[in-house]
């Protein structure tokens, strides 16, 4: 009895802390754990305050690997958080599933909000027609990040100077990086965080792609197998096998502990670079033969329309993202908002990136494309996956590895 | 040739080469742990840069940023509250099922042997997905209850069951017998003479179950999504940083930290740990 | 049998309410409840639920469901051509690890069942890994098994061999995963067969000896035999739980490379809890547990048939 009588007062006790409180709280999903960035966004729920004071925002950290995964574990588990930030190849697969709420109404009804102020190719994924389903919080071009110590020692001017001179471009990236590994005995270049193999196909890929003047799909036809994209990716594959100017698949050369001299990545990146112990800059992409073709990786924020408190979060998806905060965070995450990327701030945003380099990026978010998305991305990527391994090997043909991802892939565009 | 090698001689040869082979052997058992604990103290370049297993410099600084880069004692109390709860739970769920399969006389016994025989046979992987939808009809999702709920009733709780059952069924019955006389009830019989007889049955069903716990990864992966909810095995599998490179000096270091307290314990309880083992398969 | 019966008045006062078997089989019933209870809700149920999932087309994500009918089952069997590869795959898998973990298992039981100085070191050393979290185990060896830069290929090039990129080719992966995996588990199966043969009586040898065996003919003849009932659970007891291998394939190759090491409870996995593919991922699970179920009932029948 006296068992019985304790859980039962144990039960009791759990219920009351269960109960929900009342004031508001509102769940918002990320994906960096990073300190400063939470600083930052917990300063946004505090400014949040002034105009909601009963309303809290907590903002859960769900690992970048399994994100998408994750968040849909959670919305078909009945458990959707009440907004969260969403990758752009999850974009179309979440807003063709009906789980994304249409923020249109509470944007435009919010006092000088001013939503036309955003850059309308940045908003394509995440607008149909008259209707929102997110608004785009980083819109953050891909460019190189280079050792100077490594160029230095190789006695090669680094690719600011040669952007600055026109000669930016694929085929003198891959001179450069052959005799960057030469002279420095690491790899000259580096897929995005080494995983260009694995989880970064697409970032692997599509830059040198575009570059040639060629795009992953288009109207719904692949594009792999057109000239362009198989040009593109010989080259790539030459570097990998036959230069070994690239890191090759199941190997790890981190540029940012020094063991490659170039990789490709975002900015938000610069903040491991302060604990690198070597000189540094970032450059554009290589230009191609279709010219200089930047390649955006795109992130928004979204309001879950199976919440229970849709009104609210997206009222705080329309604070969050107010031309204020949008400046604010142009530190970590390039903005779409025109009126934040052409004042005189955003050059200075980012105190480990230089005005002149932070030029690059604004300028590449301004002529740049997308990376392409799909409603099906987890089908078609998982689709690509396997084939693409093909590829990479020293034997592959290149051009029947393509047609066979194609292959693969075409019932799903 | 024989003649040169008495018998002795040879026996004693033979003894030199298996302990050879043996130490060869060994290698690829031990050797990786050893890797793990040394690439632990080295910095992230070190670790492919080269390939000596006592690091240049020893960075015990990875051992704290694994704590503050995530949430990583509170994945390691998770991981440890879960398995305890599990190992608890399961040995009294079972023990009382595996009791009265062994000794109590009730219509349907052999029925409920034989379903809970067939369960042996299938996979976790085969009732994840309903399970998923019955958690998320008690509104589970993203708790702990599922990691705990599912290895109780799910087919290693029904190992555990048959495991006590056929211990119980080896116990003499006449200390039950007497105990009955005295006037103790079937309940005080279980608790006060069956129990305590089956300690090394009990051990080896805690062992197992406990390690079973520790060890689980589809379910933690699939219930739980918020970073502090994580347990160990998802935790180790998520040292990258909030762009999802690999900190493999972290990882490793944080791998050593969630696999040395128990290969101490084992060392320490090794003979007891490995005869569980032995009853716990002999039996089963 | 010499204690003195319960007091009557005790005996009457059951009896005046309920039979003693009746009793009897009360408490039974509470004793077993709970896992019988356990047993309805969280598996016969969701058992019978994964038959009728099996039957839809149904999206994790919409929430839409649909009948389908034998659709996905046909679908799997005849139209995805990934499905027979990973079976494929899983059927490798298995009759990679399952004779590889049973000999490592009986050699090494039949060396360390003795005793001499260091056979508890040996026994220890052996079974360290299954004590290790397979997690940890998975991670470690993904390093070992890199490219070049990898501590087992730069080993191998000391003695001048060019080590394979194990987890980037196909084979060599799945022949990693089997071997790291053979490595995290063959100690439980040796623990079982030492035990095993330290039961055995010594006098069977000694017989045996006197007679003229040798070492094989002692072996083929006394051990193997008596060590039929163990070697029978470790096979099926290995031969389920290479179908379940989850975790090792999760962190070491993700099922790849060009899905050579994709097997079924991984396939299952990403069906389900990737694409959301409900429906799919169900009839997957059935078409597992009858592969399972099959494959246990034969290896028991065989048994059977041999004793």
């Amino acid at each position: 009895m006296k068992v019985l009588k304790q859980f039962l007062a144990a039960v009791s006790v759990l219920a009351i802390l269960a109960s929900p409180a009342t004031a508001a709280e509102l769940r918002f999903t990320i994906w960096t754990g990073n300190e400063a960035h939470l600083r930052m966004l917990n300063g946004f729920a505090n400014s949040f305050k002034a105009a909601r004071p009963d309303v809290t925002v907590k903002f859960e950290t769900i690992p970048p690997d399994a994100y998408t995964q994750k968040l849909t574990i959670q919305i078909a588990g009945g458990n959707p958080p009440d907004a969260g930030w969403l990758m752009e190849d999850a974009a179309p697969t979440f807003a063709s599933a009906g789980v994304l709420e249409d923020l249109a109404s509470t944007l435009n009804s919010t006092k000088d909000y001013d939503f036309a102020d955003f850059s309308k190719p940045a908003l394509g994924l995440w607008t149909a027609g008259s209707k929102v389903f997110g608004v785009p919080f980083s819109t953050s071009p891909f460019v190189i990040f280079f050792n100077k110590d490594m160029f230095d020692k190789a006695g090669l001017e680094d690719p600011i100077a040669l952007a600055a001179k026109g000669q930016w471009d694929m085929t003198r990236f891959q001179d450069v990086a052959k005799k960057l590994a030469a002279a420095n005995g690491k790899y000259g270049f580096e897929f995005k965080d080494g995983q260009g193999y694995d989880s970064r196909i697409m970032h692997a890929l599509m830059p040198p792609i575009r570059a040639y003047g060629g795009d992953l799909w288009a109207n719904r036809q692949c594009g792999l197998d057109t000239p362009q994209a198989v040009g593109a990716v010989k080259q790539l594959h030459d570097m990998v096998f036959k230069d070994k100017s690239i890191a090759p698949p199941g190997e790890s050369a981190d540029y940012f502990s020094g063991n490659a001299a170039m990789t490709i990545n975002q900015i938000s990146r610069a903040s491991l670079m302060p604990k690198a112990g070597f000189k540094w800059g970032i450059a554009p992409l290589p230009a191609g033969p279709a010219g200089e073709s930047p390649v955006i990786g795109q992130a928004g924020i979204v309001v879950f329309a199976a919440g229970k408190q849709k009104k609210l979060a997206a009222e705080f998806v329309a604070h969050m993202t107010d031309k204020a905060n949008v400046a604010t965070a142009a530190q970590f995450f390039p903005p779409a908002r025109n009126s934040v990327l052409s004042g005189a701030g955003f050059l200075g945003s980012n105190n480990l990136i230089p005005a002149e380099q932070m030029k690059f990026v604004a300028d590449a978010i301004a002529k740049g494309k997308v990376l392409p998305s799909h409603e099906k991305s987890p089908q078609i990527l998982a689709a690509m996956k396997p084939r693409v391994d093909a590829l990479w090997r020293a034997d592959a043909n290149v051009e029947n590895s393509l047609r066979a991802v194609c292959a693969a892939i075409r019932p799903l565009l | 040739m024989i003649g040169r090698f008495g018998p002795k001689r040879l026996r004693i040869v033979s003894r030199v080469c298996w302990t050879i082979g043996l130490s060869v052997a060994a290698i690829p058992f031990v050797f990786p742990l050893l890797w793990m604990v040394s690439s632990g103290f080295k910095s992230a370049a070190e670790i492919f840069g080269s390939p000596s297993i006592v690091p240049r410099e020893w960075r015990w600084l990875n051992f704290v940023e694994v704590f503050t880069y995530q949430p990583f004692a509170q994945q390691y109390f998770n991981s440890l509250y879960i398995s305890v709860s599990v190992t608890a739970i399961t040995l009294v769920v079972a023990s009382l099922a595996g009791y009265a399969l062994a000794r109590l006389r009730f219509a349907g016994s052999s029925l409920v042997g034989l379903f809970l025989v067939s369960a042996l046979m299938v996979p976790e992987e085969v009732t994840i997905i309903p399970n998923f939808f019955l958690m998320k009809r008690f509104g589970l999702i993203d708790s702990h209850l599922p990691l705990i709920l599912l290895p109780v009733f799910g087919p290693h709780g029904i190992v555990a069951t048959f495991l006590m059952r056929q211990y119980f069924l080896a116990l003499p019955k006449e200390v039950e017998e007497a105990g009955r006389m005295d006037g103790l009830s079937t309940f005080g019989i279980w608790w006060r003479i069956a129990i305590p007889l089956s300690r090394p049955a009990l051990a080896a069903v805690a062992i197992i179950t406990f390690l079973h716990s520790w060890n689980q990864f589809l379910e933690p992966l699939i219930f739980v999504s918020s970073l502090d909810k994580f347990t160990l095995p998802l935790a180790l599998s998520n040292f990258t940083d909030p762009y999802g490179a690999p900190l493999w000096h972290l990882q490793l270091a944080a791998t050593s930290l969630s696999v040395i307290p128990i290969l101490v314990v084992y060392l320490i309880a090794q003979r007891q740990i490995i005869e569980s083992f032995a009853l716990s398969g002999v039996k089963g | 049998m010499g204690n003195p019966a319960p007091s009557t008045a005790a005996r009457a006062r059951r009896a005046s309410w309920l039979t003693l078997k009746a009793r009897e089989a009360m408490e039974a019933w509470l004793f077993v409840s709970p896992t019988v209870a356990g047993f309805l809700i969280f598996f016969a149920g969701p058992l019978v639920a994964v038959v009728w999932y099996s039957l839809t087309e149904w999206n994790l994500l919409t929430q839409q469901m649909k009948y389908v009918g034998l659709a996905n089952f046909r679908d799997a069997l005849f139209e995805n051509p990934d499905f027979w590869h990973v079976v494929r795959n899983s059927a490798v898998f298995a009759v990679g690890l399952v004779p590889f973990n049973m000999m490592l298992a009986l050699t090494l039981a039949l060396g360390l069942s003795g005793r001499f100085p260091g056979v508890i070191f040996f026994r220890t050393v052996f079974f360290a890994p299954v004590v290790t979290s397979a997690a940890a185990w998975a991670i470690v060896w993904k390093f070992l098994l890199q490219g070049e830069s990898g501590f087992v290929n730069q080993l191998l090039a000391t003695v001048g061999i060019a080590g394979p990129n194990w987890l980037r080719e196909p084979d060599w992966a799945m022949a990693a995963v089997i071997f790291t995996r053979v490595i995290k588990m063959v100690g439980l199966n040796m623990i079982l067969y030492i035990a095993a043969l330290q039961a055995i009586p010594r006098d069977y040898e000694e017989a045996a000896r006197l007679e003229g065996a040798t070492n094989w003919q002692v072996f083929r003849w006394i051990t193997w035999p008596l060590l039929g009932p163990t070697t029978l659970v470790i096979m099926v007891i290995t031969t389920i739980g290479s179908f379940k291998v989850f975790d090792h394939i999760y962190l070491m190759t993700g099922g790849g490379p060009e899905n050579g090491t994709l097997v079924l409870a991984f396939y299952i996995y990403e069906q389900g809890f990737k694409f959301f593919n409900v429906g799919y991922a169900s009839a997957l699970a059935l078409i597992m547990f009858a592969i399972v179920m099959v494959l246990t009932v034969v290896q028991l029948a065989i048994r059977r048939r041999d004793t």
